[in-house]
């Protein structure tokens, strides 16, 4: 196979390119870097690109060429190709260097203050959108409330089993974990002022009334929220939610209820799940301080009461009900095309888990 | 007979010595132990408009997959230039691939890079041209396609007609002289549509390429096509292959007659004595 080079040979006062063998995409690179280096070394020298040995150009051959012959230059140094096949000619030819004057436009930049903006703006708006969609939400409940049997219980049910009954491993494995990280590392400290009984304490409360339902609600945002938003966003781009419209009915009565109504009715369960076990996991650990399981269920029973309890799993309520209603509204808000579905996913990801902080907050200032 | 442009930029005719741009032979193709296709053999000529034909589900698209070899057949052979790209394995059959363009129905351009960025994407992964030689070139082949004016829209931005011209100049960026576009004209309104198959004719007649198209659109059929064949789910077999003008007046296959004359099976009960 012939290989393509090109040289800078003098002859009186013109500079003599050579273009021989095939040019491809895979050959033109070093051939298209010398072509340039002799037409920049030699500004006011006219060029002569001999294409006689030329075998063949594809569409990067053909480029070459082009680029060689659009080159602004000197009158007396302009560049002339010889015994370029009349076909490739014709294909150079067809090209006008007008087109190619500007740089090709990139994406918009924006600067920092634009884009924190244009962020800001975009926030505030989401607030609006997304409190006249709990509005939206609200009607839908109370209007659920007074004619139950129009309820799509078939399909709370089959949310609530993928949202709640599949979750119930990954629920358990975190609850557990996050019980005996906290009494280790409680523990640790509280050793070596001789408090260790006091671990308990901890363990109970924190599992109870915080961990339990944050650690749920953030393992329900990522596996339902996201999956909510990704199921709504692909029927969105489907166009089955213009369909169930153009049949009367209302998205968020048909797609978005069933899921506010089983993620509400399963996140209290899963988070009961997550007490017992993270207790349970902060048990183990302190029986390796010597808390013995008793010693540790009779101060846990003086540590916590009813209220710590219901606390959480009304926090819990809240929270399935904050990450199903963003998980739909963003469903919901999806744009076109399969790429529109991850942002979507992703932003009710994000979204949810600010929100569960937020809303944590919120439940902190008030109960305290 | 068939004239046959020179191959993209070469300087030299066609040679009649080259063995045919694809070549099929003894196929069986199917999916599992459902067989679409058996004992199909047929060549595509340089420089020729080939169109598969046929009706929903007859396995027109995944013979293009098996062409293009993202399918592997039950039996027989695909030779690409000479080469069976069915036994080809690892570096060898992606040096193959590359011989072939390929337009995807959607046009399948990446939704995170611009139309742009969408062409010059073969030219970042295969070549080591610099960014300024790589963007002349995409914004040639853009032009080609009569897109320049798009080359900074995102794609979730273009027409379902602009897609497909931007698949196509993809399809052409690392030099592919064998093109194969899968329903160029499905979803198209009737000018946009007859744009795309004027943009397939230029390209064959400026730069010599070989088309493989697989469609039942047919007026785009009776517009591009040097030739066709036409797949039958029934009998799983190519039951035709011709000029489609020859095809429509001249067979004796009632299949082929019913499909080149849009009759549906009703008529064509109603027809028989």
């Amino acid at each position: 196979m012939a290989t393509a080079t090109t040289s800078g040979l003098r002859t009186d006062d013109s500079v003599k390119v050579v273009l021989e063998g095939r040019i491809t995409a895979y050959t033109a690179a070093p051939i298209w870097k010398d072509a340039l280096d002799t037409l920049a070394r030699n500004p006011d020298r006219p060029i002569v690109v001999d294409a006689s040995r030329l075998e063949y150009a594809d569409d990067v051959g053909i480029a070459l060429l082009f680029d060689l012959l659009r080159r602004d230059r000197p009158p007396q140094a302009k560049v002339e190709m010889r015994d370029l096949a009349a076909n490739l000619a014709a294909l150079v030819e067809a090209f006008d260097p007008k087109d190619f004057a500007q740089p090709p436009p990139g994406r918009p930049q924006i600067g920092i203050l634009e884009h924190i903006g244009r962020v800001a703006a975009q926030e505030v708006a989401y607030v609006k959108t997304i409190a006249a969609f709990l509005g939206q939400c609200a009607g839908a409940l109370w209007y659920a409330i007074r004619h139950r049997g129009l309820v799509r219980w078939g399909e709370v049910v089959s949310v609530a089993t993928e949202a709640g009954a599949n979750a119930v491993p990954i629920v358990l494995l975190i609850g557990f974990l996050m019980g005996v990280i906290i009494a280790f590392e409680i523990g640790l400290v509280a050793q070596q002022f001789g408090a260790v009984i006091f671990v308990v304490n901890g363990v109970g409360v924190a599992m109870l009334r915080e961990l339990g339902a944050l650690m749920t609600a953030i393992v329900f945002a990522g596996r339902t929220g996201a999956a909510f938003a990704a199921q709504i966003g692909t029927q969105k781009v489907n166009e089955e939610v213009n369909a169930i419209q153009t049949f009367g009915l209302d998205p968020v009565h048909f797609l978005v209820l069933p899921r506010l109504i089983a993620a509400v009715l399963v996140m209290p369960l899963l988070t009961v799940l997550a007490d017992v076990i993270g207790i349970f996991g902060g048990a183990l650990v302190m029986a390796t301080f010597n808390v013995s399981f008793v010693l540790f269920y009779n101060q846990l029973l003086g540590a916590v009461d009813t209220g710590d309890f219901v606390l959480g799993i009304v926090k819990a309520a809240v929270f399935g009900l904050a990450i199903a209603g963003i998980g739909c509204q963003r469903g919901l808000a999806t744009g076109e095309g399969a790429t529109a579905v991850g942002l979507s996913a992703t932003s009710a990801v994000v979204k949810s888990i600010v929100w569960i902080v937020v809303l944590d907050g919120i439940f902190t200032v008030l109960t305290s | 007979m068939l004239q046959t442009p020179n191959p993209l930029g070469s300087v030299r005719p066609a040679s009649s010595e080259r063995p045919p741009a694809i070549s099929v032979r003894g196929l069986k193709m199917g999916y599992g132990t459902r067989v679409l296709l058996e004992n199909a053999s047929f060549d595509v000529k340089r420089g020729e408009i080939m169109v598969i034909l046929g009706g929903s589900g007859s396995g027109k698209s995944s013979l293009m997959k098996n062409i293009i070899g993202l399918y592997r057949p039950m039996d027989g052979d695909i030779l690409i230039d000479g080469t069976s790209i069915v036994r080809a394995r690892g570096q060898d059959k992606a040096h193959l691939q590359c011989k072939l363009g390929v337009m995807y129905q959607s046009g399948a351009l990446f939704g995170s890079l611009t139309v742009l960025e969408n062409v010059r994407f073969p030219l970042d992964q295969f070549t080591d041209l610099g960014l300024g030689e790589k963007n002349l070139t995409a914004r040639m082949l853009l032009r080609q396609v009569e897109m320049g004016y798009a080359e900074g829209f995102m794609p979730g931005a273009l027409s379902g007609g602009m897609l497909k011209r931007a698949g196509i100049a993809r399809a052409m960026a690392l030099g592919s002289d064998i093109l194969t576009l899968d329903e160029p004209s499905a979803g198209l309104d009737p000018i946009t549509a007859a744009n795309l198959d004027r943009t397939i004719l230029s390209l064959r007649e400026d730069l010599g390429l070989t088309f493989v198209v697989v469609t039942h659109e047919l007026q785009s059929i009776f517009a591009i096509a040097d030739r066709a064949i036409m797949l039958d789910p029934v009998s799983r077999s190519i039951i035709a292959e011709g000029k489609p003008s020859e095809l429509r007046d001249r067979s004796d296959d009632p299949r082929v007659r019913q499909f080149f004359n849009r009759q549906s099976d009703a008529a064509m009960h109603k027809a028989k004595p």
